[in-house]
């Protein structure tokens, strides 16, 4: 019965999807090589709700900009980069989204080879654009989340080596969210652990205790480092009531990993707030061996899209130094387009590759196992 | 010949017996019932079924190294039964003990707050009952998160959770509440008790308001002492709504999955709902099995109940004759049970508004001076310029909030109407038919959506409509509000009609009334008071919803809740706030509508 069930299902699903999938694979090829007005000609031919999915709130403001521009009414939706996954899983027809802005390259590496979503390259921006920026999929943008502390009072956490965080003294005082609620925080952990990380924050364990690290039962110093910070961390709900908690009055000697952009929000008082790398920069020194980490969000065609020509018309948009404008007026969001200059009083996307953990989707993907560990590390 | 004239009989006989078993219109109800609802809840459940045991692409398949679509036991293994890292106790089993002391004490606490206010409302001549009786529904309108939310916000402070901020109870009164108060089991079961203790007000404060009062008249004249008629009488009588509320409030409490996560994360206190959110992510094969464990659970209780109505112990409490209750006179101890009463219920119900209504007028979180309040966020314009905070024009002059809040509304009474339709009908069949099989299949079958954790409940929805290209917006998540609600209104409608004595509606028939004149004119007017909870329930519940919808919806700012919790995501508190307060404000108004023009509410179900 339960088999019966699932190839009858099985079938209808091959049924729906394949033809759908032939014609947006072809669209998108074609689409690779056509020129802005072409593109804009096919765009304007094809009928129906132009809908988008983001993984990010700006995505409104882009959309409605776009909307404008080309007369096409954009319907722009802010979800989480999950329920993207489900619904791009699920939905078909004029409801689905076109396209999609996501992040999570270990997931996404899935969903390109589950043939959910394709990858598209505007011929606009492709000789801007660094080849791993544009394959396997198309970087929008670099997003990070840094170690920002509370400058208040005497016990200021303005840390210069990242074992400083595991130290009993830092018990309780950083805040960071729960890895298991938003995977690209997993994702920087998974990471740490990779050779090229985990020497470095050997290396950095020397520096800091003057001795050579004693990793005891741990694998590596990535392990180790994981442990020990997860012990001293409260979990917060959002980057952006971390945001807002780290930054009170209240909050002395509490220090913070989230994401820069969120110093934006009116809500949060940023005066009280020190980016750790920042705070580096001015006084050259280096936070060891990393003030954060970094992950793109990809822009992404859906197989299932029933306006593919508008969808590719909309991520070339976002990629233009126009249709970046909602992220790039404030600081936390890097175009991976040279042209398109860092935010005043932000630090260069050359910078924060220097000194931020940057998402290394293979090396997650083969590696899924270290997620148990730091699972267990989130427990009481 | 004689063989053919005898197949011919038994053919007639045969016919004349289909003929006079669908005669009576309680067995085609059950009938059609039976065919629809396993179309729309055992589907769901076999999909999800095959789920469990199927290698799904991604993760699962290189985890198992197997090929993604292999039918195996991979998940069960690993969910049950890996030491490594503690996988299985970190994953299900901790979680899951968590849960059971979650739900359960959720489940008493609802009972014990909702019953005992349901019986001094009903039974005693306490003071202010008008009051108690709006007020008691106010925690179940608004969505459970946001009284989490209320919660926090209210009692946290620099010596727990993220010791960063003091909420209004440490800044102004300058108490700092310990941490198993603010964050954990404790507060956890508390508030989704809180959430919950409406539905034990009603059903058990419906029954309460119609019970005859010759049983304990008769007691009392044979001098039995007040405990003892409320021990031997009237507990007996409502031990089947006691019966429903702990079904009720034990299987939402452990779907529920917003509360744990604000009030638990903190703490690192998980629960089996919150860890099958986040496997869901990547290891979907394991959280689906984790939804087969709560509604095997779910199911357990629902047995349970189901031994309870359908055994011949029958309590038939509205009867052709009159009664008129008797109510206890609290004497001395009437004002200060009823002031006590009240300032519990400005606690739960009232100042979660007032720190709603002004958390969306504040500029900056915290202060609450008069210079950082503005009326912007309702009724501003182009604050694009001025505030960068969200919107550029307050919700109530933004079309975005008003298209919302009418899709809103009208998907609730869409589903009010199927559903509480729906469940009266379930009600008669299944009270007519009590003992049958059939009666008993239909009836489990009709709580079932119930048992289905909403999160799940929708995906498993919107991976059936990607085959059926007509179901989508609206209908979709009509049909999905509608099934998932119709054990609210099943329940009232088996509880009401089972309280009915057949003798009611005989009179009718014997004069040849047609059925659906008996169902109209003589079985609701009666009843009217628990039917009309069975569309106000569901009425509530939608627009509230949250997980049920969240992946079913075609934009974000479809519903009002999509778009509240998306407001409140990108840190705009104040117009999610005020969104919230806006959802209230809406169900009371038709809340007061609804008792303006047919003299029923939902608190009304119970009487003030």
């Amino acid at each position: 019965m339960k088999k019966l069930l699932s190839l009858v299902l099985a079938a209808m699903l091959v049924l729906c999807c394949i033809p759908a999938l032939a014609d947006v694979a072809a669209d998108v090829e074609a689409g690779q090589a056509m020129t802005h007005d072409e593109l804009v000609e096919k765009a304007l031919a094809e009928s129906g709700t132009f809908v988008v999915y983001g993984n990010t709130s700006r995505i409104a403001t882009a959309a409605e900009a776009f909307a404008a521009l080309y007369g096409i009414p954009t319907e722009a939706n802010n979800l989480k980069d999950q329920e993207i996954y489900t619904k791009l899983r699920n939905e078909t027809g004029a409801g689905a989204a076109s396209m999609v802005m996501i992040q999570d390259g270990a997931q996404l590496t899935d969903a390109i080879d589950e043939g959910l979503v394709i990858n598209f390259v505007p011929a606009s921006v492709k000789d801007k654009l660094d080849e791993k920026d544009q394959q396997p999929a198309l970087v929008h943008q670099y997003i990070n989340k840094l170690f920002i502390y509370n400058n208040l009072g005497d016990d200021v956490p303005a840390i210069r080596n990242v074992w400083e965080l595991t130290d009993p003294a830092m018990k309780d005082r950083v805040i960071f969210k729960n890895p298991e609620s938003e995977k690209v925080n997993m994702n920087f952990l998974v990471m740490c652990t990779k050779p090229e990380w985990s020497d470095k924050l050997a290396a950095a364990y020397e520096a800091w205790k003057g001795e050579p690290i004693d990793l005891g039962e741990y694998q590596n110093a990535g392990y180790k480092w994981i442990a020990e910070f997860l012990d001293n961390v409260t979990f917060g709900k959002s980057d952006t009531t971390i945001a807002e908690e780290v930054s009170q009055e209240t909050a002395a000697g509490k220090i913070g990993l989230f994401v820069l952009s969120k110093l934006r929000s009116s809500s949060v008082l940023t005066d009280n707030l020190t980016v750790a790398q920042y705070d580096a920069t001015a006084e050259g020194y280096e936070v060891n061996p990393f003030s954060g980490f970094m992950y793109p969000m990809y822009t992404m065609v859906n197989t299932k899209a029933s306006r593919p020509y508008t969808g590719m018309l909309f991520i070339e948009y976002l990629m233009s130094q126009e249709g970046f404008q909602p992220w790039g007026k404030s600081i936390g969001a890097y175009s991976p387009n040279a042209e398109i200059a860092v935010n005043e009083g932000d630090l260069t996307i050359d910078v924060w590759k220097a000194t931020t953990v940057m998402e290394d989707a293979d090396y997650i993907l083969e590696n899924f196992e270290v997620e148990d560990f730091i699972l267990l590390h989130c427990q009481k | 010949m004689q063989q053919v004239r005898t197949g011919n009989l038994t053919m007639n006989r045969l016919r004349g017996r289909v003929k006079a078993w669908l005669s009576k219109p309680a067995n085609i109800i059950l009938l059609v019932f039976l065919v629809t609802l396993t179309a729309l809840t055992l589907y769901p459940l076999l999909s999800m079924l095959v789920e469990t045991v199927t290698i799904h692409t991604g993760r699962e398949a290189r985890a198992s190294k197997l090929a993604a679509g292999t039918l195996s036991l991979y998940h069960f293994e690993r969910l049950f039964a890996t030491s490594e890292n503690q996988y299985s106790w970190i994953q299900f089993y901790e979680p899951f003990l968590n849960t059971l002391l979650v739900s359960l004490s959720s489940s008493v606490i609802a009972i014990l707050f909702g019953g005992v206010v349901a019986f001094l409302v009903t039974r005693t001549n306490l003071k202010y009952k008008k009051f108690v009786s709006a007020v008691f529904t106010f925690p179940y309108i608004m969505p459970a998160w946001t009284l989490a939310l209320f919660w926090e916000t209210f009692f946290k402070n620099v010596n727990i959770g993220l010791k960063t901020s003091n909420g209004i109870m440490a800044s102004v009164f300058g108490v700092y509440a310990p941490e198993w108060f603010v964050y954990g089991a404790f507060p956890i079961a508390l508030v989704l008790g809180l959430h919950y203790a409406p539905f034990a007000y009603i059903l058990i404060g419906g029954i309460l308001r119609n019970m005859d009062a010759n049983l304990e008249e008769a007691a009392t004249i044979l001098k039995t002492s007040r405990p003892r008629i409320i021990w031997k009488i009237t507990l007996p009588i409502v031990k089947p709504a006691m019966l429903s509320t702990f079904l009720l409030v034990f299987a939402s409490s452990m779907s529920a999955y917003s509360v744990p996560v604000f009030l638990g994360s903190p703490v690192r206190y998980y629960v089996l709902s919150t860890k099958m959110k986040s496997l869901m992510d990547s290891y979907p094969g394991q959280a689906y099995i984790i939804v087969g464990v709560m509604i095997l659970f779910g199911v357990g209780i629902l047995l349970l109940n189901q031994k309870v109505t359908n055994s011949r112990k029958q309590f038939t409490t509205v009867t052709g004759k009159s009664g008129q209750i008797s109510k206890i006179n609290l004497g001395k101890a009437n004002r200060p049970v009823a002031i006590l009463l009240v300032i519990i219920l400005l606690m739960v119900a009232v100042v979660p508004l007032v720190t709603f209504a002004l958390e969306s007028v504040i500029i900056k979180a915290g202060d609450y001076s008069l210079s950082n309040m503005t009326l912007d966020f309702w009724i501003g314009t182009a604050l694009d310029k001025r505030l960068d905070q969200g919107d550029s024009t307050g919700i109530l002059l933004n079309p975005k909030v008003w298209n919302a809040l009418i899709f809103s509304l009208s998907l609730a009474v869409t589903c009010a109407i199927v559903a509480g339709t729906c469940g009266i009908l379930v009600g008669y069949g299944v009270a007519k038919r009590r003992g049958s099989r059939l009666a008993s299949w239909v009836n489990s079958l009709s709580f079932f959506p119930y048992l289905m954790p909403a999160l799940a409940f929708g995906a498993i929805y919107l991976a059936m409509s990607s085959q059926i290209p007509w179901l989508r917006g609206f209908l979709l998540l009509a049909l999905v509000g509608s099934v998932k609600y119709l054990p609210f209104a099943s329940r009232s409608g088996v509880n009401a009609m089972l309280q009915l004595s057949g003798e009611i509606e005989e009179a009718a028939v014997i004069t040849g009334v047609p059925w659906w004149k008996r169902m109209v004119r003589v079985i609701f007017p009666i009843q009217k008071s628990s039917f009309l909870s069975g569309y106000l329930l569901p009425m509530v519940s939608c627009m509230r919803e949250l997980s049920l919808f969240v992946l079913l919806v075609p934009t974000s700012n479809t519903i009002l809740t999509t778009m509240l919790m998306q407001y409140s995501e990108k840190g705009w508190a104040q117009f999610g706030n005020a969104i919230n307060l806006l959802i209230i404000i809406v169900v009371l108004l038709v809340n007061f509508t609804v008792n303006k023009l047919t003299g029923a509410s939902i608190d009304k179900g119970v009487g003030g």
